[in-house]
């Protein structure tokens, strides 16, 4: 415990002493990890959203008003009766002109001008819940063959298919993203390890010389690495933990687009990013060391004057 | 308590530092080992130190091999062999106190234990009112005391001296030989490279010569320099 104690007293004097190095290997962390963990969350937001639009209607067929153009009454529940009846299809609503009318008027609640339109030219219309959002064509082209019926077809698959993807993408860049800047965070954190191996050198020599293991002398070390990755993996999880805080306020007033992010999420995703920042500084470190990790060849001396590092 | 056979160190680029060293250290001993510059006596030091490996020969310290010591156990036989160098190797950012603790801590002493041990050694020092400076604001001479209590706090049975007075001048010299004498009255085997003829003509302990790598004079109750020694063919006659 006592030895325990003298290598964590170590190994923040070392982060105390090369204060600005350190500053940038956490900074390189916390860049990494808060751009990863950004990625993250914006991507789980496109799935909640995508997801969202997938549950709701699909396509919506505007039809023709019976009675007009040789379309006889009771046309639009023949249609309605026969898509309801087709494979892909998992519910069919109907909209006649009046409930259209109404759904209009409750859109443009907020702008009377353009309330004043003739209900009439508003059309009805069957809103068509899919079984699956991939066949979204295939029901666009059996409707196709109800031209006469229907007046224009609408589907959110293109859209829904734009989001999946944008959301791929998104997802590669941000974990390309997170892989190039974790790996230079790593080096960074080598690269700090390594100036501190230099800027205690004489005090290593002198660890050794009077008879402490070489893992003695690395475990300071090792330790200074874990808390440089914990330290930028905190603020990293902090900053996403904030900004999402105030993009959710934000997004209250934005209906179209949910921001509810389960607090679980987070919780397990800032545990993964803060375990990544600890094993990404005891990685840098092992890499930092790896020069002198090799046990002694008692080639190099620990002479008067040397500057020289030993191998730890 | 040290034994050396056939000792030959050779560095890179073929320079042979020591060459077919034989010397046998008894327990409680005080040696001197002198000779000028390059001579070998700091390759010796470090050599039972293994800072160095031998290029051939064998050498025990308290009855073991440490030629084919596992580069684990160095540390073992470091804890073992305290040291005093003529540049005193302190930390300077640690107090008098701290640097002789250090020894003990990377032993993984108890507090406990350091405390009253680290107080007990710079009382024989003569230091025990300054366990709170810094070495910067202390004489070279007692720098070169924390040292040596450093070297001496776990008790070593073997304390080896690389030129400890190198940088001192006369009169603190004294009182450094007096306390490495002090400590070798307590039962420790003393080996100390120097070629500081005052201060090895004044105690009249075993010397050992080289030159070249070679020892060219062992004798007891020694001086630095004798004028006995003729070369003959290679050989040492007194």
């Amino acid at each position: 415990m006592n030895r325990l104690g003298f290598l964590a007293r170590e190994a923040l004097i070392n982060l105390r002493r090369n204060l600005l190095v350190v500053m940038g290997a956490v900074l390189a962390v916390f860049i990494s990890l808060a751009l990863a963990f950004g990625a993250l969350v914006v991507n789980q937001l496109l799935k909640i959203n995508t997801l969202a639009w997938q549950d709701g209607v699909h396509i919506i067929a505007f039809l023709h008003d019976e009675g007009l153009a040789g379309i006889p009454n009771g046309a639009h529940q023949a249609l309605v009766a026969e898509v309801t009846s087709w494979d892909e299809v998992a519910n069919v609503f109907y909209v006649d002109k009046a409930a259209a009318w109404a759904e209009y008027q409750q859109i443009f609640a907020d702008r009377p001008d353009y309330l004043n339109i003739d209900p009439s030219v508003l059309p009805a219309s069957a809103r068509i819940e899919l079984t699956n959002i991939d066949l979204y064509r295939d029901v666009q082209f059996r409707l196709a063959s109800e031209s006469q019926l229907i007046r224009r077809v609408e589907t959110f698959g293109e859209q829904i298919e734009q989001l999946s993807s944008l959301s791929t993408v998104l997802n590669l860049l941000g974990l390309g993203l997170a892989l190039v800047l974790g790996i230079s965070a790593v080096i960074l954190i080598a690269n700090t390890i390594r100036m501190a191996i230099y800027a205690r050198r004489d005090e290593v020599a002198i660890m050794k010389l009077v008879g402490a293991s070489n893992w003695f002398v690395r475990i300071p070390f090792v330790l200074e690495g874990m808390i440089e990755g914990l330290i930028g993996a905190g603020l990293a999880v902090a900053t996403v933990w904030v900004a999402f805080r105030n993009l959710r306020t934000l997004g209250d007033s934005i209906e179209i687009v949910s921001f509810a992010v389960p607090d679980r999420f987070f919780l397990t995703w800032s545990i993964v990013i803060l375990l990544f920042g600890a094993t990404a500084g005891v990685l840098g470190s092992v890499l930092g060391l790896s020069r002198y990790l090799k046990d002694e060849d008692g080639s190099r001396p620990i002479s008067a004057g040397a500057r020289v590092l030993e191998p730890l | 308590m040290i034994r050396l056979r056939e000792v030959t160190k050779v560095y890179e680029g073929g320079v042979v530092a020591v060459r077919d060293v034989n010397l046998d250290i008894q327990k409680g001993a005080f040696v001197f080992l002198v000779g000028p510059s390059g001579s070998g006596k700091s390759t010796l030091i470090r050599l039972l130190l293994r800072q160095d490996t031998v290029t051939r020969g064998t050498i025990w310290v308290a009855g073991k091999d440490i030629t084919q010591l596992p580069a684990w156990k160095v540390p073992f036989l470091r804890r073992s062999v305290g040291t005093v160098f003529q540049d005193f190797k302190l930390l300077p950012n640690k107090t008098v106190g701290e640097n002789v603790a250090f020894a003990l801590e990377v032993l993984g002493k108890p507090r406990s234990v350091i405390g009253p041990q680290v107080q007990q050694v710079l009382e024989l020092v003569g230091l025990k009112d300054k366990g709170d400076r810094y070495p910067r604001q202390l004489s070279g001479g007692e720098q070169q005391r924390v040292s040596i209590a450093r070297a001496f706090v776990n008790r070593p049975p073997i304390l080896l001296c690389d030129e400890p007075t190198g940088n001192l001048d006369p009169a603190t010299s004294v009182g450094i030989m007096r306390l490495l004498d002090r400590i070798n009255r307590s039962g420790t085997t003393v080996a100390m490279a120097t070629h500081d003829h005052a201060i090895v003509d004044a105690m009249q302990r075993r010397v050992v010569q080289l030159e070249d790598g070679r020892i060219i004079r062992d004798q007891q109750s020694g001086r630095y320099e004798t004028e006995h020694v003729v070369e003959v063919d290679g050989s040492v006659a007194q």
